[in-house]
């Protein structure tokens, strides 16, 4: 094996090309810092050139655009990246029902029509309150009411806060559908609507890819994402940055443009959860539509047809 | 009793005996077949097109197949009611009841079961539960009972049953070959000797006091699948009592519906007597008031409130879109059925005969009550998905599916009174002899 | 006038802007147009690297456009100053590191030019772009007064053969997060002045750290005219020690595991479970019992 020194250079170097990993995607690197932590070295090395025209060896499996990550078990997946706490902030004041982070939700996820993970919904607390566009995803919550009621542990708590589901393992009864209050989770009432090349991809529970007939699904925060170091793909879609996505335990929540310390924003705009008194303890949080950027009504535009059937 | 004083004991035998099926039993069991087999056609289209086939979806997610599952637990419960409870506290006329009691909480749980597979999403799946079963889930607790339940009443059944076979496999000459091998392999070594006798009574004691909890649990469970919920409707601390309450209205109800019909195609007037409906007729009419206790308790209380959630849940029942149906279960259900069989001339057997076939059609749909309207009120508005999913009727699978399994459950009791005497002819012996002893 | 009359008016001409525009954005659209960009790297004065994007533009947007093949050159577009041939990958790039080979000439200047040439795919032609370079240096620094920690960012170029204080250079200076740089003052972004230094107070208390308490500050300088990209890291021992969740799926709740039931329900249904079937497997035995019975009757016989 190699000495000391040069597995130190190499170990700075990966750190570094962690960083040029992260740049490549069009965003602007939010997961900079963590990246490069799973990535596999290939025992392959190169010489490159420094600024100050200095040859350093370091690893070829860093030179990729995109590092290939180790495939993960299923009982790492059911583990969970280790030292996180993911966390979503949504700010209701920007929402003006668009459906970009549907969309784009939708389509990461190979979901078939009809079938929503997010669900912005037209809200109206009371008669003569102010409408509002609510953003729902599912709110990984603690003590989560879905987990609780499994059978057989296909849906289960991770310990970066994530509720994901294993539909390799699903027996299709639906309890966890009637006991989350958020009426987030998503059933596969038919064979699902997949190309041929995804329905063929080995199934992951961090992708949740190929979604799976007479299972259950939903929102899964996108911990394949959040292991590349990328943001969940409805905070990376939303033109207004409506959906900000962090890690509690770095006390920061990012949209992609704007970062903020996750602490002061929930006390300066006094930031809530849904149905707290149920005890569920949501991951997600609100903050309240005031100062909004925009009038509701110009969201009703975006509605979707069947929703304005039901109005 | 006045009636089996004046038989001799050869004929109580020669009366009780199973009967081969005549015309309007061969035409019963082929209806009873035809339905089946048409739900497992529906069925065998669900498995290959997923549940898709149903009307179920995001919102109701669950539909008639689970109420009809709590109607086939409900209705097993009679089984430990009718021959336990009565029983242990000496009920004199329970003798011809009890194992048409006994046969229909066999018959009903083995549904309750098999309903609760076709619910499956991924049936094949099944054996999960066993494999990677989670003690935390209301589902396993389910699991458990309803497997101990079904374990028990069938033993319960069975050792009733030892004394009758042994009656059977005597008098072959008379019944003919079909299933003397049967009542061989089950009861040859039936002897009915003091001290085989002894075990047995002491054995029955003894399921008769286990049977009760485990009864009450299939059904409490069943009922926790709901209230361990958040939803408005299901979310009650009542749930358990509730749910056992109109278990035992509805297993009451279909155990007069069923000693009518037998006592009708049997010819067992002398056996199933006017008697039998009139102190059955009683324990209706307590069950049905205890029920309609605990319904008003399961309304008024959160009616009283009105919690925005429980509100648009409540007001579809009492005036909404279910209000014809959460009237029609109310009524038919209960107040009718109360008012025909508080008067005497109500606990005759024909009208005891249409008052629990009220009671059963009624509990059947206050199930679907139970379930389907408050899956339609959930906290947060329904949006983003089909217009479809606003709305739940069943689908001609999920009707075939359901009628093939109260079919089934009729199937199963249908051929066990093929196979074996539907009134206990040791029992109607032992009674005899007791009662001329006494006189 | 009466306000709402020009109200009426603004919104009518904010009408025709807007359907000007979205007229152009539908000309565009039909039009898409195929670029290569080039973006320089430096980290931690470290290994300097260009990002290669092929892209098309449609309307306001950029697309990404996969699988092209790029050639990248130093200087020139000769053989001998050739970089790298590349071909981007599905999200239209492509990472160039520059080979040893080209030292000489890399030390040679201050200024250098980087030259990408995508090749033609029809209906695309080929397309060329040019970044030019100055050698640039960042430095970070941090200072504690009187309580009062500050972070001092300073950049040089080099002119000639000597490093000059790089001013007016724009940079976001604060820490590193997985979700992004949480700035350390109160602005988004902090500017250099003619000494090439910026320097800002911190103002996060006890901002959660790592397992150490330390974090990483950053200043890192964005797509730069004349220095491209830049950025600093340095680790300080300023935050809030993160202690390590280690006993999580030891907890035993109604929503972990089947490992891990909590020990009131084990109790409550192991008791009640071994109850009912030992009771149940008595009532076996003593049916065996009678079953043995009723065999010897029968042999006696």
């Amino acid at each position: 094996m190699e000495n000391k020194s040069t597995s130190r250079r190499q170990f700075l170097a990966a750190g570094i090309l962690a960083g040029i990993a992260a740049g490549c995607s069009s965003k602007k690197n939010p997961f900079d810092k963590y990246a490069g932590d799973d990535v596999k070295a290939s025992g392959e090395t190169v010489k490159l050139l420094s600024v100050d025209g200095e040859i350093i060896e370091m690893d070829k499996a860093f030179l990729k655009p995109v590092p290939d990550l180790p495939t993960i078990s299923n009982s790492e997946e059911r583990k969970g990246i280790n030292g996180k706490k993911f966390a979503m902030v949504i700010d209701l004041s920007r929402c003006k029902n668009v459906g970009a982070c549907k969309t784009a939700c939708n389509h990461a996820h190979q979901l078939s029509p009809g079938q929503n993970w997010i669900k912005v919904l037209e809200m109206q607390d009371a008669d003569h309150t102010a409408p509002y566009w609510q953003p729902t995803t599912c709110m990984h919550c603690d003590s989560p009411p879905c987990v609780k009621v499994c059978p057989v542990d296909a849906t289960f708590k991770r310990q970066d806060g994530i509720v994901l589901i294993d539909s390799d393992r699903c027996i299709g009864c639906r309890f966890c559908m009637a006991a989350c209050p958020y009426s987030t989770r998503v059933f596969n009432w038919g064979e699902p609507v997949l190309e041929k090349e995804v329905a063929e991809q080995h199934y992951s529970c961090e992708t949740s890819i190929p979604q799976k007939k007479g299972t259950v699904s939903k929102c899964d925060f996108c911990p394949d994402m959040a292991r590349k170091g990328e943001l969940p793909h409805c905070v990376s879609a939303c033109p207004n940055g409506v959906y900000f996505f962090g890690d509690m335990n770095e006390d920061s929540v990012t949209n992609g443009a704007e970062t903020f310390r996750f602490s002061d924003l929930i006390k300066d705009k006094a930031g809530y959860r849904l149905m707290e008194d149920l005890g569920t303890k949501p991951r997600v949080y609100y903050l309240p539509p005031v100062n909004r950027n925009f009038p509701f009504e110009s969201g009703l535009e975006n509605e979707s047809p069947e929703d304005k059937m039901t109005h | 009793m006045e009636n089996s004083t004046v038989l001799t004991s050869e004929q109580i035998t020669s009366d009780l005996l199973p009967q081969k099926f005549g015309k309007r039993g061969m035409i019963w069991t082929g209806i009873l077949l035809l339905f089946c087999a048409f739900g497992a056609f529906a069925y065998y289209r669900q498995l290959k097109y997923g549940l898709v086939v149903t009307n179920m979806r995001d919102y109701v997610s669950w539909g008639i197949y689970i109420s009809n599952f709590v109607f086939f637990v409900a209705i097993s419960l009679v089984g430990s009611l009718i021959t336990a409870i009565f029983r242990l506290a000496n009920v004199p006329w329970r003798t011809p009841l009890t194992r048409i009691s006994e046969i229909i909480a066999v018959s009903a749980i083995t549904f309750a079961a098999l309903i609760i597979i076709v619910d499956m999403g991924r049936p094949e799946r099944l054996l999960n539960l066993f494999i990677h079963g989670r003690l935390q889930s209301p589902i396993i607790w389910d699991v458990i009972v309803i497997s101990t339940y079904f374990c028990l009443s069938l033993f319960l059944l069975y050792i009733t049953l030892l004394p009758d076979i042994s009656i059977l496999i005597n008098a072959r000459e008379k019944l003919g070959k079909p299933f003397s091998k049967l009542y061989r392999w089950l009861a040859s070594y039936w002897k009915g000797t003091t001290a085989q006798e002894k075990i047995r009574n002491r054995c029955i004691t003894i399921i008769c006091i286990v049977i009760i909890p485990v009864a009450f649990s299939i059904h409490t469970v069943t009922s926790w699948l709901f209230a361990t919920t958040y939803r408005p409707g299901w979310d009650s601390t009542n749930f358990g009592a509730y749910f056992i309450s109109g278990a035992f209205l509805v297993g009451a109800g279909g155990v007069v519906v069923a000693m009518y019909i037998f006592r009708r195609y049997y010819n067992l007037e002398k056996y199933i007597t006017e008697k039998h409906f009139e102190k059955m007729g009683r324990v209706v009419v307590l069950l049905a008031l205890l029920y309609l206790y605990f319904n008003i308790n399961e309304y008024l209380v959160p009616a009283f409130k009105m919690k925005k959630p429980e509100e648009a849940h409540l007001t579809q029942l009492f005036a909404g879109e279910y209000a014809p149906l959460f009237w029609f279960a109310i009524l038919v259900g209960m107040i009718i059925p109360i008012f025909i069989m508080l008067f005497k001339k109500g606990r005759k057997p024909l009208p005891m005969f249409i008052a629990g076939v009220m009671v059963v059609v009624g509990a059947w749909f206050k199930r679907y009550l139970i379930v389907t309207p408050t899956l339609l009120h959930p906290f947060l508005p329904m949006e983003d998905v089909p217009a479809s999913y606003h709305h739940y009727f069943p689908s001609w699978e999920e009707w075939a599916i359901a009628m093939g399994s109260l079919a089934g459950v009729l199937l199963i009791i249908t051929f066990f009174a093929r196979v074996f005497p539907i009134i206990s002819i040791y029992k109607t012996l032992t009674d005899k002899n007791e009662t001329q002893q006494s006189s | 006038m009466k306000p709402s009359n020009h109200h009426k008016l603004f919104i009518l001409v904010l009408f025709l802007f807007g359907t000007t525009i979205s007229k152009i954005n539908a000309q565009d659209s039909s039009a898409a147009e195929s670029s290569v960009n080039l973006r320089y790297f430096a980290n931690n004065n470290n290994i300097q690297y260009l990002l290669v994007q092929s892209r098309s533009k449609v309307g306001k947007k950029f697309q990404p456009l996969p699988k092209r093949a790029v050639q990248v050159y130093l200087d020139s577009n000769r053989a001998e100053d050739f970089i790298s041939s590349t071909v981007t990958d599905e999200t239209g790039t492509a990472k160039v590191l520059i080979p040893t080979t080209l030292k000489d000439q890399w030390l040679n200047s201050a200024k250098h030019k980087f030259i990408a040439i995508m090749a033609a795919t029809p209906p695309d032609e080929e397309k060329t772009t040019i970044l030019e370079i100055t050698k640039a240096k960042i430095e970070i620094d941090t200072s504690t007064t009187d309580g009062t920690r500050t972070i001092k960012v300073n950049v040089k170029y080099l002119d000639n053969k000597d490093w000059v204080p790089a001013k007016d250079v724009e940079m976001k200076i604060g820490v590193v997060r997985s979700t992004g740089i949480l700035s350390a003052g109160d602005k988004e972004s902090y500017t250099t002045d003619s000494s090439g230094t910026t320097s800002v107070d911190l103002n996060k208390d006890s901002l959660a750290g790592d397992l150490q308490g330390n974090y990483v500050l950053v200043a890192k300088v964005e797509d730069n005219e004349h220095y491209g990209n830049l950025l600093i890291e340095k680790t300080v021992p300023w935050g809030v020690a993160r202690k390590a969740e280690k006993n999580f799926f030891d907890q035993r709740t109604l929503w972990s595991t089947r490992f891990r039931t909590p020990p009131w329900l084990l109790f409550m249904a192991y008791s009640i479970v071994l109850s009912v079937w030992g009771t149940i497997f008595y009532l076996v035995l003593q049916i065996v019992k009678v079953k043995k019975m009723g065999r010897t009757i029968r042999s006696q016989t």
